[in-house]
């Protein structure tokens, strides 16, 4: 009775294999041409796939409730909900790219919004009618807040030789603690009405809110400085081999500085944009966006040990557990289903991102 | 020919009519429609209405108990209603939570916002795009564009507290107030009613209010170290569920018995608390009675009936001696409906 089991699975095998064969090499003659080779090398990222799976997702919620998830209305909230996160999760993608973590962004960008928001409620006036003296004065506070955290961070890693995860675990307890104390826990609720305005007001043909063209102008600036220049590529040195990288005459210990004070400064203006979106400064916020950005990173393809990163992965993979909360939402299932929907991806995309990364070094 | 497709297209409209009926329709409706004579021409059923309630956070016992209060009457009115919410209380989590309700463009929703300022842009995009809103529990500052505010007078609330507490006491010592977060209407309320309570009592001490952003293991370090800093705590009055949860644990942890803690709410945990003498008085409010009250006022508005804007709802002070009283049964919170 069992011999026949080895003999039908071979048969079943070599029917596959047999039927596969043209296919595989009408691709591999498909992926010599100039054309085609764009196309296999783009699928040999990560960020491609995820693209593909983020589109694949759109289109599954949009049948499943047409004419509700694929409208401007949903779009424009997703990009909107998405566009704090996308900021932090970009300075996440350099630090990871070194083979760090940053861990407090999160609660940085609470200290920074409360900053910002106490400078211009200075001496307890009232700032709702306050001009762009005030609004500039608090966004460079919030800058110089998140900056300040930053190098902090950067010192204590490249300096001190702290390891990342001790050090911004440390800095977020204490951003956090900060934060708490100079706001005595009170949610600060007067803020110049210029920046509710900032927070509602839409550009581009009236579509677009400003806090997403910031995002989107931070996340391409991201990009060419990642890919293009030659902070970029020390970044993705250091990830590699930093031995390798300090041996090759990189200032390794100044580059790490300037990386973590990046992510810093881009969580302090994500603090600021967090104010304009909610006009007060959910201090019972944020508890969760240090581990949000870094699983939109690891899901964007940037390796967990540094060496590999590229942002539009992070930005692909900051919209998918989006579209997932959206599309679950929409569909009306149980809120925990959400998270462990958003879980179950962020395994399958670094699992895949391995499977791939093992089948290229067998090559 | 044509007839018989005239009649083929006749009979397949009314299968799907039916079918539609039967899917849309409740089963406490159902009776109803089959009543009607065959003989007539089926007419649309009235649409029945999508509601939605969005919870201040998921899973929480009160707003369980809302559900099943929005449910019974949502079932009772034949209408839908599917319950959604963030799964901690906080605005930043709520935010994408509100803008794909109103995406998928329900008729009316009862929702409880977890800021009263944070939450004023997406719930008044939800109100423009033709959605009537309900506020349940929580309201914002601006409630000028909802059909109806439904809550617990939180004010008188915390006067009973502060009565009950001062009555376990004695009328002296300090006492310490754990509240939630700041900015939150009704916590703040509680806490207001008590404090001003308490200045009628001058030989009650009350210390600074201590927030635990809804954690019950903050509840539960705050109880423990107010405990080594004020040997003389006489009570904790806990403004929520997760904080009253924190400072029984607080309280066991120490094995302290003297301290005697009100706390607001009367979940499954704290009537156990309350029938094992670690809580001594729960003030409860009526979720489901809000549930209730929420799709009655959405519906109300739908249908274009007259809306009361204000509605209080009734509290009660539960202890040991009343528990079991069957008029205090309504105001127990339940870890699911039936």
């Amino acid at each position: 009775m069992t011999a026949p089991q080895p003999s039908r699975a071979k048969f079943i095998r070599s029917a596959i294999q047999t039927g596969l064969k043209p296919l595989a090499e009408r691709w591999g003659s498909f992926s010599r041409t100039r054309f085609g080779s764009v196309i296999a090398r783009a699928f040999s990222t990560n960020a491609a796939w995820i693209f593909l799976l983020l589109i694949v997702l759109m289109f599954i919620f949009n049948f499943l409730a047409p004419g509700k998830f694929l409208t401007e209305f949903n779009v424009r909230s997703m990009a909107e909900n998405v566009a704090v996160l996308l900021v932090i999760a970009v300075g996440e993608t350099f630090v990871m790219a070194t083979g760090g973590i940053d861990l407090s962004v999160g609660y940085v960008l609470l200290f920074s919004g409360v900053t910002s928001a106490q400078t211009m409620n200075w001496g307890g006036r009232d700032p709702t009618n306050s001009g762009w003296d005030v609004v500039l004065l608090g966004f460079v506070v919030a800058i110089g807040s998140g900056l300040a955290w930053g190098v902090l961070n950067g010192l204590i890693v490249a300096k001190a030789k702290v390891p990342a995860l001790i050090a911004t675990l440390g800095t977020l307890g204490m951003s956090w603690g900060l934060a708490e104390i100079l706001s005595n826990g009170q949610d600060l609720r007067y803020l110049p009405t210029i920046i509710a305005d900032m927070g509602a007001s839409r550009v581009i043909f009236d579509k677009v809110p400003l806090v997403v063209v910031v995002a989107v102008t931070v996340a391409a600036m991201g990009a060419v400085i990642l890919s293009l220049t030659k902070f970029g590529r020390y970044t993705v040195a250091i990830g590699s081999n930093q031995e390798a990288a300090r041996r090759a005459g990189i200032n390794v210990d100044r580059h790490l500085i300037l990386v973590y004070a990046m992510s810093g400064t881009l969580a302090g203006l994500a603090g600021f944009m967090s104010l304009a979106i909610f006009t007060t400064t959910t201090i019972s916020g944020h508890a969760n966006d240090n581990l949000q950005a870094i699983a939109a990173v690891v899901i964007g393809g940037t390796s967990l040990m540094g060496g590999v990163a590229t942002v539009a992965g992070t930005t692909i993979g900051v919209c998918i557990p989006m579209v997932l909360f959206s599309g679950f939402t929409i569909l009306g299932y149980q809120s925990f289903w959400r998270d462990v929907a958003v879980g179950a991806v962020l395994i399958l995309a670094v699992y895949t991102d391995q499977l791939r990364r093992r089948r290229r070094e067998r090559r | 020919m044509r007839i018989r497709t005239v009649t083929m297209l006749g009979l397949a409209l009314i299968t799907v009519g039916a079918c539609s009926a039967s899917a849309t329709q409740s089963p406490t409706n159902a009776p109803v429609v089959s009543k009607a004579p065959v003989t007539a021409v089926p007419s649309a059923p009235a649409k029945a209405y999508n509601l939605t309630l969005i919870q201040g956070v998921a899973g929480d016992p009160f707003y369980v108990t809302m559900a099943c209060g929005a449910q019974a009457e949502a079932t009772k009115e034949g209408v839908n209603l599917t319950v959604t919410g963030g799964n901690k209380w906080d605005a930043t989590v709520q935010k994408p939570v509100i803008d794909s309700v109103t995406a998928a463009h329900p008729d009316g929703v009862m929702v409880a916002p977890d800021d009263s300022k944070a939450l004023l842009a997406p719930l008044k995009a939800m109100s423009d795009a033709g959605i009537k809103v309900t506020f349940v529990d929580t309201k914002l500052d601006d409630t000028s564009f909802a059909v109806s505010s439904i809550a617990t007078d939180n004010l008188a609330g915390g006067t009973l507290a502060a009565k009950t507490l001062a009555g376990l006491i004695n009328d002296k010592g300090t006492v310490l107030v754990v509240n939630v977060d700041p900015g939150i209407s009704t916590t703040d309320a509680r806490v207001k009613g008590f404090t001003d309570e308490m200045k009628n009592h001058p030989n009650i001490t009350v210390l600074d209010v201590q927030y635990t952003h809804d954690d019950p293991t903050a509840a539960t370090t705050i109880t423990t170290a107010t405990l080594a800093a004020h040997p003389d705590l006489a009570g904790v009055f806990a403004t929520n569920v997760q904080n009253a949860e924190g400072v029984a644990t607080g309280l066991k942890q120490a094995s302290n018995t003297t301290v005697k803690t009100i706390a607001f709410d009367a979940g499954p945990k704290q009537i156990e608390d309350l029938n094992a003498g670690i809580v001594q008085g729960l003030i409860a409010q009526d979720p489901y009675g809000i549930g209730v009250d929420g799709v009655q006022q959405t519906v109300l508005a739908l249908k274009g009936g007259t809306t009361t804007p204000t509605i209080q709802t009734q509290l009660a002070a539960i202890t040991k001696d009343n528990v079991n009283d069957p008029a205090m049964q309504k105001y127990l919170y339940k870890a699911s409906c039936s």
